[in-house]
């Protein structure tokens, strides 16, 4: 395979996008990544125009909640089966401003809400490394035509970890760059307080180049930055000499898997070895441990009122009904699947006047407990490191995780710290378990990208996983 | 029984912005259905608030005209109900933190001025306008996101009288701001108002009913006064007053029962995630202020000082454009009086004539000045500039009128005085009935000396010089 770079230096456009294509039909039935494949003929036609960059005539994927003009996107969800936007998300705009050439909207969990893309109205994506696991969600689709090498990029978003956790099971290089670093509009939207647009690479000088691209203010996302985006590629080092890491240490001890450990423990001595300082931190358990109640309860408030405009009235799939209200009501109980509904309860008792105070409000506050911490925690750090996932990809049908347990909460949902605090936040393959790849989480402090870039090439040089593909068709 | 009456008046008001609160589209009032929308206002995915910095200037204007204190921190809500007119199915709002609160304006009543308080000011969007036919509901989403101010009174209101006065001094306040229309029959002014009544002397509210579809505000005091008498009734009968939404209706000058309110709707609140607190500029508000018109209050005393009768100051201040044109024709006059007669009852009354509105009017503020300058000086009479104004309306000059029709007013004394005599030696009757004191002989000779001069001799010297020369007869 390629990355970008290479592919750029060594294809023609039509020759980069024509495999993309193949490829991305050829695995469609092993993967089930794709929701709409895009026509791509038009773009091509329209390149002449572009001046030259990274993304010039480059074939990528888009999450299918980024919403394009005139091509149907429907976040997964029976509801928006036939929704065809009329218009494009900023980033939409950026990329073809750029060159890229749109060939397929990838498959994500029902809305974004789930971390298996299980729940997709299009079925199960399947890992690339074995079909019968997992790419992890809610962007799997995108993460898994990235890690199969169908496209070099794609772009995903991040509430929970959305982004960072089918990197790790698909082996790629996952990005959530600060809230506010790249516009959110015309993104269907999850949970606007914590929803980030990310991507997918599979090396770092690729991810550093797309964030010049994506970043940057937007006055139609009033939570979108005026801080200026830099040269991230242009500044790129692997040379982690002196630079400070900290060891999230809590979530070392809620490892399950020795071996992710082990593998995890050998990270940690090749970086020193490459002369990073690396020191060990910890968090109040009991913060860590109200992470994910505080994640539900925020995102899920956020989210019945962010869905509440999907009612079959104007676009989207519209049920029979004798009166407007039966027509609403028959549209969404039919549109959605069931974790979203029952997600929407949850969300609408969590801001009932009787429980918004202690419920949703209460989120809020320790949401903001955390966030403060972890600013104190990280103070004198570069970056915080730990696995993305205490284990490989999980199989299709595993229901054996108990959701009470420090394993399950603080293992598998450190990364919402990325969202609680919005700082920026990455995950690149750390090594292969069993011919499956675990990934390491990178964050670091707000706007410093440059720091995540850094080391997540310095990580290329340790594990030598850059550009690592499956090999999906025979 | 005695009782007290009890209202409070909840306006709303949408602001004349260029565009909507939350979106790019144009805000015109009268267009073609459907054609002043996008992607924001239809609610469709993905798509962000941003908030109309227009309109933030306004309610700040609005709030200082209303003397109330002003939040420097803008932050707004999602108000949570699904409507077909609502097409996010959240109302953007300021629930908790109003840019407005503790104002008050001062309405006259019969027994002298008074102060009603007013609660709170907010911003809000408004709802698309839904048309409801037997073959089905149409709906206009060109009021969708339209800018509303909400203003709300304390329940200091006591009489159908002090409401319209209410809604009549908020009104012209608005009117005279240039931050509304507020035409009630067209809706950029709409008012809602709760009433109850208690026993006089006690201090427990009673059940209070609301009041909608009030669309003139002639209708604001007809419905508040028929409220009264069936409240009244109905207490005196020893009954209860339902809590419940009534509408005005026009035909019966009744109120008429729409829905009772069981149980208050729970709309979950809670704080806009897209939209960040906004610090507004302590000096930006200062500008704004400093850049306020002329309020009415400001405009009465100047006329006051002016010595104007009461009813021209009244009619003036009520009629805001009229009464501009007014203060432009006095950069050109000081003649106050005459030119607000001028101003008041001859420039309607031509312009009806001619079936122009006040905004059509051809008489430029000079020329109007110039007639009146023309009547005091005594080179036109009345009578004459009624002929010549006739012109002035066709956008003449009346000063050439006046030459080309050879009016002149004779003003000359020897000339008169020997016109007078004239006349008194042709008419020896009326001296005989002057010396028996009937003073209508003076008006007879006036109009006898009027008609030998081809009405061009000044009627106040002519007059004068009459009574000194008969009294030189007798």
């Amino acid at each position: 395979m390629a990355t970008m770079k290479e592919l750029k230096e060594t294809t023609t456009v039509r020759q980069r996008v024509e495999e993309a294509l193949a490829k991305a039909h050829a695995s469609q039935p092993q993967l089930n990544a794709v929701v709409t494949f895009v026509d791509v003929e038009e773009q091509l036609t329209g390149l002449n125009e572009i001046a030259d960059g990274p993304f010039y005539g480059m074939p990528i994927a888009l999450k299918d909640n980024v919403c394009t003009q005139g091509i149907r996107t429907t976040a997964s969800s029976k509801i928006l089966d036939n929704y065809i936007p009329v218009y494009n998300a900023h980033i939409v705009d950026k990329l073809k401003a750029a060159g890229a050439i749109v060939i397929a909207k990838a498959s994500m969990d029902e809305l974004a809400m789930g971390g298996t893309n299980l729940t997709a109205a299009t079925g199960p994506v399947y890992n690339p490394y074995d079909h019968s696991r997992m790419a992890g969600g809610s962007s799997g689709g995108s993460a898994a035509l990235v890690a199969a090498g169908v496209v070099p990029f794609a772009i995903g978003s991040d509430t929970g970890d959305s982004v960072r956790k089918p990197a790790s099971f698909c082996g790629v290089l996952g990005m959530k760059p600060t809230y506010g670093r790249i516009s959110r509009y015309g993104i269907i939207p999850y949970s606007s307080s914590l929803d980030h647009v990310g991507y997918f690479t599979r090396s770092a000088l690729d991810a550093a180049e797309a964030l010049k691209v994506l970043a940057g203010r937007d006055d139609r996302d009033m939570t979108s930055s005026y801080e200026p985006v830099p040269d991230y590629a242009a500044a790129l080092s692997s040379d982690v000499t002196g630079r400070k890491v900290a060891i999230f240490k809590n979530v070392i001890d809620a490892l399950g898997n020795p071996q992710v450990k082990a593998m995890f423990e050998k990270t940690v001595e090749a970086l020193k070895d490459r002369g990073a300082i690396v020191e060990e931190v910890s968090l109040r358990e009991d913060l860590l441990k109200a992470i994910l109640p505080a994640y539900y309860l925020i995102a899920n408030c956020e989210a019945t009122a962010n869905h509440s405009n999907l009612d079959g009235i104007r676009f989207g799939v519209q049920q029979p009904g004798d009166s407007m209200e039966e027509i609403m009501i028959q549209s969404r109980t039919k549109g959605f699947g069931s974790l979203i509904r029952k997600r929407f309860v949850i969300g609408s008792y969590g801001l009932f006047v009787e429980n918004q105070e202690k419920l949703f409000r209460q989120a809020q506050r320790v949401r903001r407990l955390i966030v403060e911490n972890v600013a104190e925690m990280m103070k004198d750090y570069d970056i915080l490191i730990a696995p993305a996932s205490s284990d490989v990809a999980p199989k299709l049908d595993d229901h054996s995780r108990d959701e009470l347990s420090d394993g399950y909460l603080i293992a598998e949902n450190h990364m919402v710290i990325g969202n609680f605090t919005g700082y920026p936040s990455c995950t690149v393959p750390m090594g292969m378990l069993n011919g499956l790849p675990v990934g390491l989480n990178m964050t670091a402090k707000a706007w410093d990208e440059q720091s995540l870039f850094d080391f997540a090439a310095a990580m290329e040089e340790i594990t030598g996983m850059k550009d690592a593909t499956a090999e999906v068709m025979e | 029984m005695e009782y007290e009456v009890i209202i409070g008046i909840e306006i709303h008001c949408e602001l004349k912005t260029k565009t909507k609160m939350f979106s790019g589209a144009p805000v015109l009032f009268g267009a073609p259905a459907n054609t002043c929308v996008n992607e924001i206002d239809l609610g469709h995915p993905g798509t962000m608030p941003c908030v109309n910095k227009q309109a933030v200037a306004m309610a700040v204007q609005a709030c200082t005209a209303l003397n109330m204190e002003i939040d420097p921190l803008v932050r707004f809500d999602r108000k949570n109900y699904y409507y077909t007119d609502l097409p996010k199915g959240f109302q953007i709002t300021q629930q908790f933190y109003p840019i407005g609160r503790h104002g008050y304006v001062e309405i006259e009543t019969e027994n002298g001025p008074k102060k009603i308080r007013i609660e709170r000011l907010h911003m809000e969007e408004d709802t698309a306008k839904q048309f409801h036919y037997d073959a089905g509901t149409l709906i206009d989403f060109n009021r969708a996101g339209t800018p509303l101010v909400e203003i709300v009174s304390e329940p200091d209101i006591r009489s159908g009288k002090e409401a319209m006065a209410y809604v009549e001094k908020l009104r012209t306040t608005l009117y005279y701001l240039g931050v509304s229309d507020v035409k009630m029959e067209e809706g950029s002014m709409r008012c809602d108002v709760n009433i109850s009544l208690r026993p006089a002397g006690t201090e427990k509210f009673g059940v209070k009913t609301e009041i909608k579809n009030l669309n003139s505000i002639s209708n604001v005091q007809k419905a508040v006064e028929y409220e009264i008498e069936r409240q009244t009734q109905i207490l005196n009968e020893g009954g209860q007053v339902v809590q419940e939404t009534r509408r005005f209706d026009e035909a019966t000058r009744t109120t008429i029962s729409m829905r009772k309110k069981e149980g208050a709707v729970d709309y979950k609140y809670f704080p806009e995630p897209n939209i960040f607190p906004i610090q507004l500029d302590a000096q930006w508000i200062r500008q704004l202020q400093e850049a306020m018109p002329e309020m009415p209050e400001v405009r009465q005393a100047r006329y006051v000082e002016l010595g104007l009768p009461e009813t021209d100051i009244a009619l003036l201040v009520a009629n805001k454009d009229l009464a501009d044109y007014y203060d432009q024709v006095m950069k050109h006059t000081s003649h106050a009086k005459i030119a607000a007669n001028w101003v008041i009852v001859e420039l309607p009354a031509g312009l009806t004539k001619l079936n122009k509105k006040l905004s059509e009017n051809p008489v430029a503020p000079q020329a109007m000045a110039e007639l009146v300058n023309m009547i005091v000086g005594g080179e036109i009479s009345g009578k004459q500039a009624k002929v010549v104004f006739e012109e002035v309306l066709q956008g003449k000059d009346p000063k050439q009128v006046a030459q080309e029709k050879g009016m002149k007013q004779l003003s000359d004394t020897s000339a008169l005085i020997a016109l007078v005599n004239q006349v008194l030696d042709e008419q020896p009757q009326s001296i005989t009935d002057y010396k028996n004191g009937k003073d209508r002989a003076v008006g007879f000779l006036v109009g006898q000396v009027m008609k030998k001069s081809k009405g061009q001799a000044n009627p106040a010297m002519t007059n004068k010089l009459i009574v000194e020369e008969l009294k030189k007869r007798i």
